[in-house]
């Protein structure tokens, strides 16, 4: 017996560890920032599922807004590619 | 005969534990002092979602929000508030942590001209 | 070196899943989708005031901190001092990051403003007022609805990256946005969320009664003090929404002093190290 929350959080979690494993790969940091930002918006979707409105409501403008923000100012005055 | 419904509950766990030992391969096998950031974020959000998971109330957890409905219907089918108040705080104060250690990744490239790792181990003085 | 040390972590990250799986089988990280614990149902049970007064019956019902969103209760009364503390920390890092940034001003300079195209500007200045409106929103009702202090001040530190980034950072300075003022303001905060912690304490050295550190409603032991509920019949939770907006003045301000001083053009930053804060310190 699925329910669409159990279908739902399935997909979510596959997303998040996915692109877990992309943004940890990639060698362009920009590109890793971006693929962290999408786990983080799946992740925020596994917590609407979980019934914890607080946390989506800290956690989007925390991941998806203000780490890559962060981040990118970062990349942009210090280095771009990480060799392997 | 497989269950599908336990098999999807232990995928979901497992692939939780996977993508936080993702994140803990970056932040010890990455060279590159903001690929350890991006990786330390993932293993830090990872590891909220499980401690929120561990609140989860299956079948049927509604947010702990009290909205009028009788009184045994709510704390019978909301969802555990704790483990959400645990990690909304520690969001907030692990975003600010890592925006203090973006600042020194800051500086230590002002200093060392480089965020490798590896670079900064063989530089003296 | 390199494939002996990826092989080692491959081990090492295999090694940790494996035994974290191996506790959760064996229960050791409590029941995944199943019930709640006891303390779970204590919190949702007491609460809500409509809950706690059938549950807890008119005597106890000091035990109760009269906010239906049961997790910022949790968050501003039953475990108060914890989120107290966490401020503390929130207050060090960002102490931090401005000391490392310690006598860099950047010099008022003619340029011209940098920033992307007309259109983006255009939008942008009618979403920056909706962006606050939502934030003071969710700071206000946060002890109605979902939201809160922290909540607020997370969706609100997202406008002044939205105009650094689509405008400039003089943008933001010449609308009167400044690191001193936004050290200001978060000051506020923080002296206002210790202030309503400790007016009960203040409260019973001057009349003698006893009272606790961080205590919202009368508790059993301690009866006499407590904040008001219920503010011209709207319902407020005695310290929780004073809480609730002192919180989001200092995490909103906290994180905009961060985004001021990590958008400081670095060829300033390099001159001001090297050079020392002579020109640096004019404003």
């Amino acid at each position: 017996m699925i329910t669409p929350e159990l279908a739902l959080m399935l997909i979510f979690v596959s997303i998040a560890f996915v692109f877990a494993y992309l943004a940890v790969e990639e060698r362009k940091l920009i590109r890793a920032v971006v693929y962290s930002a999408v786990q983080s918006a799946a992740f925020a979707f596994l917590f609407y599922l979980l019934g914890a409105p607080d946390i989506v409501l800290v956690y989007v403008p925390v991941t998806v807004g203000i780490y890559p923000a962060a981040l990118l100012f970062l990349i942009r005055k210090t280095e771009e590619v990480e060799n392997p | 005969m497989i269950d599908i419904e336990v098999f999807i509950k232990t995928f979901i766990v497992l692939a939780l534990f996977g993508t936080a030992g993702v994140g803990l391969y970056g932040v010890i096998a990455k060279p590159h002092a903001t690929k350890k950031i991006i990786s330390l974020t993932i293993l830090g959000d990872t590891v909220n979602a499980l401690a929120i998971l561990l609140g989860y109330r299956y079948p049927g957890g509604i947010p702990p929000v009290y909205t009028g409905q009788p009184p045994n219907e709510f704390v019978g089918s909301a969802v555990d508030p704790l483990p959400q108040a645990l990690v909304l705080t520690a969001i907030v104060i692990g975003m600010a942590v890592n925006l203090l250690i973006i600042y020194i990744a800051l500086q230590t490239y002002r200093l060392y001209g480089t965020l490798d790792t590896r670079l900064i181990k063989k530089l003296r003085g | 070196m390199s494939g002996v040390r990826k092989v080692a972590s491959a081990v090492a990250l295999l090694a940790i899943v494996a035994v974290l799986s191996l506790g959760a089988a064996a229960g050791g990280m409590g029941p995944f989708f199943d019930g709640i614990r006891a303390l779970g149902t204590f919190y949702l049970s007491t609460a809500p005031p409509q809950i706690a007064e059938l549950v807890l019956g008119p005597s106890y019902r000091g035990l109760s901190s009269y906010s239906p969103e049961v997790v910022t209760s949790i968050v501003w009364d039953y475990r108060g001092l914890d989120t107290y503390f966490e401020t503390a920390v929130f207050f060090l890092a960002i102490i931090g990051a401005v000391a490392i940034y310690r006598g860099i001003e950047e010099p008022v300079l003619r340029r011209p403003a940098s920033g992307l195209s007309p259109i983006v500007r255009a939008v942008t200045k009618f979403l920056i007022p909706i962006n606050i409106a939502v934030a003071a929103s969710i700071a206000l009702h946060g002890h109605l609805t979902p939201g809160g202090g922290f909540q607020a001040g997370a969706a609100l530190a997202v406008a002044p990256v939205i105009v650094i980034v689509v405008f400039s950072r003089r943008y933001l300075l010449e609308r009167g946005v400044t690191k001193l003022k936004a050290l200001f303001l978060r000051s506020v905060g923080l002296i206002g969320i210790a202030l309503v912690v400790l007016i009960p304490v203040i409260w019973s050295v001057l009349s003698g009664e006893w009272a606790w550190v961080m205590q919202n409603q009368w508790k059993p032991g301690a009866e006499v003090f407590s904040y008001p509920a219920y503010l011209g019949g709207a319902l407020i939770s005695g310290s929780i929404w004073f809480l609730n907006l002192f919180e989001f003045l200092a995490v909103s301000f906290g994180f905009t002093i961060l985004f001021l001083l990590i958008s400081i053009d670095e060829d300033t930053v390099r001159s001001c190290m090297i050079r020392g804060g002579e020109e640096c310190d004019r404003y």
